[in-house]
């Protein structure tokens, strides 16, 4: 029960102490707001940040939902074809580490939609992890579960859907929960970046909005949100690899023999 | 004894050569009636699991003849029984022991009366809904032979099985599996590097050389079944087991 | 006897001032061009020097905010582009002023491709494209929405690069009337139509000067020879020689050509931008409280803010303008 609470003793004693150092020190609002400012902002201006954060939550959601289905989808297809994976991998590789800051402009400037370009940036970010943990996660089918399945006359697909996905299903929700934060980050940069438009706006403008109007505690409320979104996710997908993998998997059960 | 009928399982002079520099095997010749229970012995990197895999099809032999069941139909004729459990450890006891079928595109309803009998013979019938990390070593053996009797084989190959379990569970299960071998009227060909074990389980012992590996003897053990523990302190038992050791001993000079 | 100790006397407040000189940060909020020639020139020719100051130029562009860096203290003076920044600062209680407007009219516009049916102001809200910077998107384009029902659908974000304006006919732009039309006829070669905001009810000064509230109380007469250097330095280079300031925006801003400056310090000067109505008779920077008072009016009208919100004493003061500074010297240089 202790080692549980210890997380949450320390982010609140944390928060306190930002608290104490802007009163104590009369730090003013516009350069750094107390906690309680940033509260009292959030509640009074909850009605129009909720729906902005709704928006973030789509997008990065989205983004990330795409970013799985194309991650295992080309992963099974590199598996079925080592030829193709050998050919298509480097494009895999030149996406992931072109940062997203330099090319979203780009991408808000050929894509029509700005949401669909704000997906696109965030699929861009979250998609690579996923992709390259399942091809690995692919390959490690134990040996003699290969063999048993030569045995047995296995189809390239039986072998692909009864062993090799469920061998990479630890890898791929290790990717995941990576992709996870990213999809957010990638969302919110390219949101910062586009600087909003269109109906729907999420949290990343509100901020800006917030920065160029020297309204500091509504950016810090803003933020706030975006740091719970964060952190909702990563909470989400431990929940989601221990409830699946619990039962199995040495990296989510507790059983230490 | 077995009737007089063509071997399930026939060698002739295979040789096996890996990687073009390493000689496995060398002139390997032996046969494997339907029904008989024969060991395979010999000291380890003399090339037993090998033999045994070339039975299994999982290997082509490099020169010589291999005739055996898994050589010729689709699948489910031969079973094999791995050191290591090999159960997958995302699936439960049943699905684990239902997934030879699954293979051959049967469905798991279908199968359901069949898995359960053999889960019951093994004696994990109140586990069908585990999974593999809830269970001991021996139990997740008992899955792993369950497995393989699941498609009611013909020939049951076996790479020392019970290696890797304690004295207790491993003569518990030496004695279950003659058991479910005569039930099922299996060929069974065992690899162990046990003496005890080899003289205890099977009809005939044949002792391998080291690398590169051929039979260099061979042992009957008459002793009719079913055999019970008290058969370990049998005269005869005593006996196979010294001869079996000079022969190892030979085997290794 | 009387000479040397004159001479003395010079030479040591020579060494006092120059020993004594203020080191002062002023932040544009655009990439440096013409419309901010003046500061540039009071660098360059001595001008800030002579006041006692050791200026250096920070300057913006279209991403960037610098705003937070004034009441923060990283910079001293902020260049800013309308009013309503500071209507949002006093509103905010961010404790800043405007102690000087440069520009009698606001330059800001929206431009348009010839013949696209752009003629009329009413017709660029169903423009499908509206590329706007940042600082405008959270200014001025706030007015244009709820004032001339302007949309977000259209708003996408001008980042310097004149491509997607050029290649879009049915696109629309901001600029600065004195500045992206040049650009347009040299990179587009064509003359692109002109709406400006201030003819359209966007009645605020532009380019003014803000500084902290702190620095007003407890520095007034570094205040104050800033914001003289500044008006003389904006006398010499609408009338004087501007070449050196010129080559100094130029190594600020490597893409600005000379002859793209000169045009635009004609259109200055044609579209009466600085040295126009008040700042005529009183000097440039000059300001009044009624003309402030209008413009917030007006912007209480349109939704943005409401009436009372903002305590407009605090918005300006006015110590420091309508001395008719610089006027001496716009004369000896004939005043064109």
């Amino acid at each position: 029960m202790k080692m549980k609470l210890l997380p949450a003793l320390v982010l609140i004693g944390l928060v306190l102490a930002w608290e104490l150092l802007v009163r104590a020190a009369g730090i003013p609002a516009y350069t750094l707001p107390a906690p309680s400012l940033v509260l009292a902002t959030l509640i009074a201006n909850f009605g129009s940040l909720a729906g902005s954060w709704w928006f973030t939550l789509k997008i990065t959601f989205g983004a990330l939902a795409l970013a799985c289905a194309g991650g295992v989808l080309i992963a099974s297809v590199f598996a079925l074809s080592p030829t193709l994976e050998r050919a298509l991998l480097p494009v895999a590789v030149v996406l992931q580490v072109t940062p997203i800051v330099a090319v979203a402009p780009l991408i808000l400037i050929y894509v029509q939609s700005t949401t669909a370009a704000l997906l696109l940036c965030a699929w861009i970010v979250a998609f690579f992890p996923i992709l390259s943990n399942t091809v690995v996660g692919l390959r490690t089918a134990d040996a003699n579960l290969r063999d048993l399945f030569r045995l047995y006359r296995a189809t390239p697909w039986q072998r692909l859907a009864l062993l090799r996905m469920p061998s990479a299903l630890p890898y791929f929700l290790a990717g995941l929960k990576i992709s996870g934060g990213l999809a957010l980050i990638g969302a919110v940069t390219a949101e910062m970046v586009a600087g909003a438009a269109g109906r729907e706006t999420g949290l990343a403008s509100r901020i800006l909005e917030a920065s160029f109007r020297t309204e500091t505690p509504k950016m810090f409320a803003a933020l706030a949100l975006l740091v719970l979104t964060g952190v909702l996710i990563f909470t989400l997908f431990n929940a989601l690899s221990r409830a699946v993998l619990g039962p199995w998997h040495a990296s989510e059960s507790s059983r230490t023999d | 004894m077995s009737e007089a009928s063509s071997p399930l399982i026939s060698l002739h002079q295979v040789h096996k050569r890996f990687g073009g520099s390493l000689e496995a095997l060398r002139g390997v010749s032996f046969d494997v009636r339907a029904g008989e229970f024969v060991a395979l012995l010999g000291p380890s990197g003399c090339g037993k699991s090998t033999v045994l895999r070339l039975v299994a099809g999982l290997e082509a032999a490099s020169a010589g003849r291999v005739s055996a069941p898994a050589l010729d139909d689709g699948g489910g004729a031969t079973a094999f029984v791995f050191q290591e459990p090999t159960l997958m450890p995302w699936a439960s006891v049943f699905d684990n022991v239902w997934l030879p079928l699954r293979l051959a595109q049967r469905s798991r309803a279908a199968c359901a009366p069949l898995v359960r009998q053999v889960l019951a013979t093994v004696g994990l019938a109140d586990f069908e809904r585990a999974y593999p990390a809830q269970l001991s070593g021996g139990m997740k053996m008992r899955a792993s032979i369950a497995r393989a009797l699941v498609t009611q084989p013909r020939v049951l190959l076996m790479d020392e099985p019970f290696a890797a379990l304690d004295d207790i569970t491993r003569q518990k299960l030496n004695g279950d599996l003659l058991r479910w071998w005569a039930e099922q009227r299996l060929a069974a060909l065992f690899v162990t590097h046990s003496v005890a074990e080899a003289v205890f389980l099977s009809q005939r012992v044949l002792v391998m050389s080291v690398r590169p590996g051929r039979i260099v003897a061979e042992v009957a053990i008459d002793e009719p079944y079913p055999r019970t523990a008290a058969f370990r302190s049998h005269p005869a038992f005593v006996d196979a087991c010294r001869r079996l050791g000079e022969a190892l001993e030979h085997a290794a000079a | 006897m009387a000479n040397r100790i004159a001479l003395a006397a010079t030479l040591a407040l020579a060494a006092v001032a120059v020993q004594a000189q203020d080191k002062v940060t002023f932040a544009t909020n655009w990439k440096a061009q013409a419309a901010h020639g003046g500061f540039y020139q009071a660098v360059a020719d001595g001008t800030y020097r002579k006041f006692g100051l050791d200026v250096t130029i920070q300057q913006g562009g279209p991403q960037v905010n610098n705003r937070p860096l004034l009441p923060a203290g990283r910079i001293d003076f902020l260049m800013t582009g309308n009013l309503l920044h500071s209507f949002d600062n006093v509103k905010n209680k961010v404790p800043t002023v405007v102690v000087a407007a440069i520009f009698q009219k606001d330059p800001q516009a929206l431009m348009a491709h010839p013949g696209q049916g752009y003629e009329k102001f009413e017709a660029l809200k169903n423009a499908p494209l509206a590329l706007v910077a940042k600082d405008g998107q959270f200014s001025w384009w706030q007015w244009l929405k709820v004032a001339h029902g302007f949309n977000d659908e259209a708003l996408k974000p001008y980042n310097y690069n004149l491509g997607p304006f050029l290649a879009n006919p049915k696109a629309i732009q901001q600029g600065y009337s004195v500045a992206e039309p040049i650009y347009v006829e040299n990179q587009g070669h064509f003359k692109p139509v002109v709406h400006l905001l201030a003819d359209h009810g966007f009645s605020t000064y532009s380019t003014v000067i803000e500084a902290r509230t702190d620095t007003v109380k407890n520095k007034p007469d570094l205040v104050q020879r800033f914001v003289d250097a500044s008006i003389i330095g904006w006398v010499n280079y609408l009338y004087g020689n501007r070449k050196t300031a010129s080559a100094l925006m130029i190594k600020d801003n490597p893409e600005m050509t000379e002859a793209e400056m000169e045009a635009s310090v004609a259109l200055m000067k044609s579209q009466g931008i600085v040295d126009s109505g008040e700042a005529a008779s009183n000097g440039i920077g000059a300001m009044n409280a009624e003309r402030i008072k209008d413009f917030y009016d007006q912007m209480v009208k349109a939704g943005l803010y409401k009436a009372g919100e903002v305590d407009l004493a605090q918005v300006a003061t006015l110590q420091f303008v309508n001395k008719k500074a610089g006027q001496d010297i716009k004369a000896k240089l004939g005043g064109k």
